[in-house]
């Protein structure tokens, strides 16, 4: 671990310089992100804010170890992630991570209970244990009576608790949501958000939202906004007076 | 495949039958005719057999088919076997009696009736029944063998040398005595004596007279069931080819159509090789699905088939459970099989393209 990473450990994830390019054609190069580097404190609320291509989904997904970065680091809880092996990462994903997508991506065969108790089994739990682990949160989210509902019996704001359930399941140091209320309504989606603060603040748990909406960026302490792949405007920079160099 | 494999099982089982009865036996026969074919040969051969070393006692026989072939007939057809019995105390493939007794001497018009022949005959102990025109008491009913004497009629000697005698043409119907006719002799051999060594004595030293031990039956018959095994064996690697692309094809279409889940799934924790067991599993499982449609389609194909071949005495397909697991397996192993490739691509897929997946 580096110096700096040390004397950060109340960061949970640290970005530095980080570059990602796609190739599109033979010599056509599409560059995501151009060097972005940022910190998010543990425990916090981020909102990643920035016009469509501005490169926050894949920002949101490099740290989420659901992508490859063409250059750079990616620090999480103090450890380097970035050039872990690629067997490594699915573990990783599973204990320390949790997603919620735009559209909730639930898997649309399986009961709100087995969508959530599958997160828990990646994770290594066994069958029965993953089941009782699952039942408990999706009580904490409300849903303790539509267990066994699928995914087409469930209304748009119980399918996001349902995904609330599942990236929590774990107990996860982080969790990325990519736009997490953008088919929402705005009264479920402040129920959303709602619920989203309360799990921050009763159990610690660190959220990092990709979103447009501003209701949602109002709702986080530390907002981010990026365009054309480079960080333009970070608040916590101008709170702490971070020495961040924002592009 | 079922069905192949049905024909295949009950022609096998015939063979093994066979080998069984002929193992302790030498075949002796005029020329060197197949059983049912055999040109008649005088009774009085019995004691040059006899005469042999190593052989116990000579049994004449009369085999002839039940009735005149109308078509070429897969396996074996319905036989009627005459004996003098000389050879019963010594027999040692063993038959059991379902119903009624075992021929004795004296047993005039008396018939021995094999399971499969039951139905087509509408056999029952105590019965008349018709046989070439005749007509004959039922005194007994075999249990299934799977093997030969289920599509035999076994009676005494003399009776079936009168219903040879009538088969024959009018030339030589006039020229030969019922009495002296005879279409095989079967020499059993002592104990510590090689059946085979002595059928090769037999056919040596008497002359017009070919024998034929066990191995030479199993020779003869291998390489005709040799043929239907090759048949089988080409039938099977094209069912495992289409079984295999279809099951390819279902697994590659379930993946594409599941590309968005497997994002999920790859996104919350699942290793490769978790989405290569789920996938495998089902493709498993599409295997059995399918392998115990086709084991009940081919139970019910080769039922009707059966229940139609029974009115004639031949009943081709045999769907043993040997037949029946290995079918289910084979079924299963070409699913896990043909699913391993589709498996292994969705384990590949990147999760971030699989999640923008629609």
């Amino acid at each position: 671990m580096s110096d700096a990473m040390e004397g950060n450990l109340n960061q949970i994830v640290e970005v530095i310089d980080l570059h990602k390019s796609y190739r599109l054609g033979k010599n056509n190069f599409v560059h995501a992100l151009r060097g972005t580097s940022l910190s998010i404190k543990k425990g916090g609320m981020t909102a990643i804010m920035g016009p469509s291509g501005s490169g926050k989904s894949t920002l949101m997904h490099i740290i989420g170890l659901l992508d490859t970065l063409s250059k750079g680091e990616v620090w999480l809880a103090g450890n380097r992630i970035d050039n872990l092996p690629k067997k490594k990462l699915p573990k990783l994903r599973a204990s320390k991570m949790g997603f919620i997508f735009q559209g909730f991506n639930l898997i649309p065969t399986l009961t709100a209970l087995e969508n959530v108790a599958l997160a828990a089994e990646y994770k290594g739990l066994s069958r029965k244990e993953s089941a009782k682990l699952a039942r408990e949160r999706l009580d904490v989210v409300g849903l303790g009576d539509r267990i066994r509902h699928r995914q087409s019996e469930l209304s748009g704001g119980e399918q996001h608790r349902v995904a609330i359930a599942r990236a929590l399941v774990n107990k996860p140091d982080i969790v990325l949501g990519d736009e997490p209320t953008g088919d929402l309504d705005t009264e479920t989606s402040r129920e959303i958000i709602q619920m989203m603060k309360e799990v921050n603040m009763t159990t610690g748990t660190t959220f990092v939202l990709v979103t447009h909406d501003p209701e949602v960026a109002d709702s986080c302490d530390h907002q981010i906004q990026m365009r054309d792949g480079s960080i333009v405007d970070d608040s916590a920079s101008k709170i702490d007076g971070s020495t961040k160099t924002l592009s | 495949m079922i069905a192949m494999g049905s024909m295949a099982e009950k022609l096998t089982l015939l063979v093994d039958g066979g080998i069984e009865y002929y193992k302790d036996k030498a075949i002796v026969s005029e020329g060197g005719g197949m059983a049912f074919m055999a040109s008649p040969m005088s009774k009085d051969r019995i004691k040059e057999v006899e005469s042999i070393d190593g052989v116990k006692v000579a049994q004449a026989e009369i085999n002839m088919l039940l009735e005149d072939l109308e078509a070429v007939n897969f396996g074996q057809p319905p036989m009627i076997v005459g004996t003098d019995l000389r050879g019963q105390e010594y027999e040692s493939f063993e038959i059991t009696f379902a119903k009624g007794r075992d021929l004795k001497e004296g047993d005039h018009k008396k018939v021995i009736v094999g399971s499969d022949l039951v139905n087509k005959l509408d056999a029952k102990v105590g019965k008349r029944i018709k046989i070439r025109g005749e007509k004959f008491e039922v005194i007994g009913i075999l249990e299934k063998t799977l093997t030969g004497p289920d599509l035999t009629v076994v009676m005494l000697l003399a009776d079936a040398q009168e219903l040879y005698h009538k088969t024959l043409p009018d030339v030589l119907r006039k020229e030969l005595k019922a009495e002296d006719l005879v279409t095989g002799i079967t020499a059993f051999v002592d104990e510590d004596h090689d059946p085979d060594k002595v059928a090769k004595t037999i056919g040596k030293e008497i002359e017009g007279l070919s024998a034929m031990g066990p191995k030479a039956f199993q020779d003869q018959i291998g390489s005709a069931v040799g043929v239907f095994s090759a048949i089988i064996t080409l039938i099977g690697l094209v069912a495992l080819m289409v079984g295999g692309l279809s099951v390819v094809n279902t697994m590659s279409m379930s993946i594409a159509e599941r590309t968005k889940e497997i994002g999920i799934r790859k996104a919350i924790g699942a290793s490769s090789f978790k989405i290569i067991r789920q996938f495998l599993m089902e493709s498993g499982v599409i295997g059995i699905i399918g392998g115990l449609i086709g084991l009940g389609l081919g139970i019910a194909f080769t039922s009707v088939a059966n229940a139609a071949g029974n009115e004639s005495g031949t009943a081709l397909f045999l769907v043993t459970p040997r037949l029946a697991i290995s079918a289910v397996l084979f079924a299963l192993i070409l699913g896990i099989i043909g699913g391993f490739f589709p498996a292994w691509r969705a384990s590949r897929l990147n999760p971030v393209e699989a999640l923008r997946y629609e």
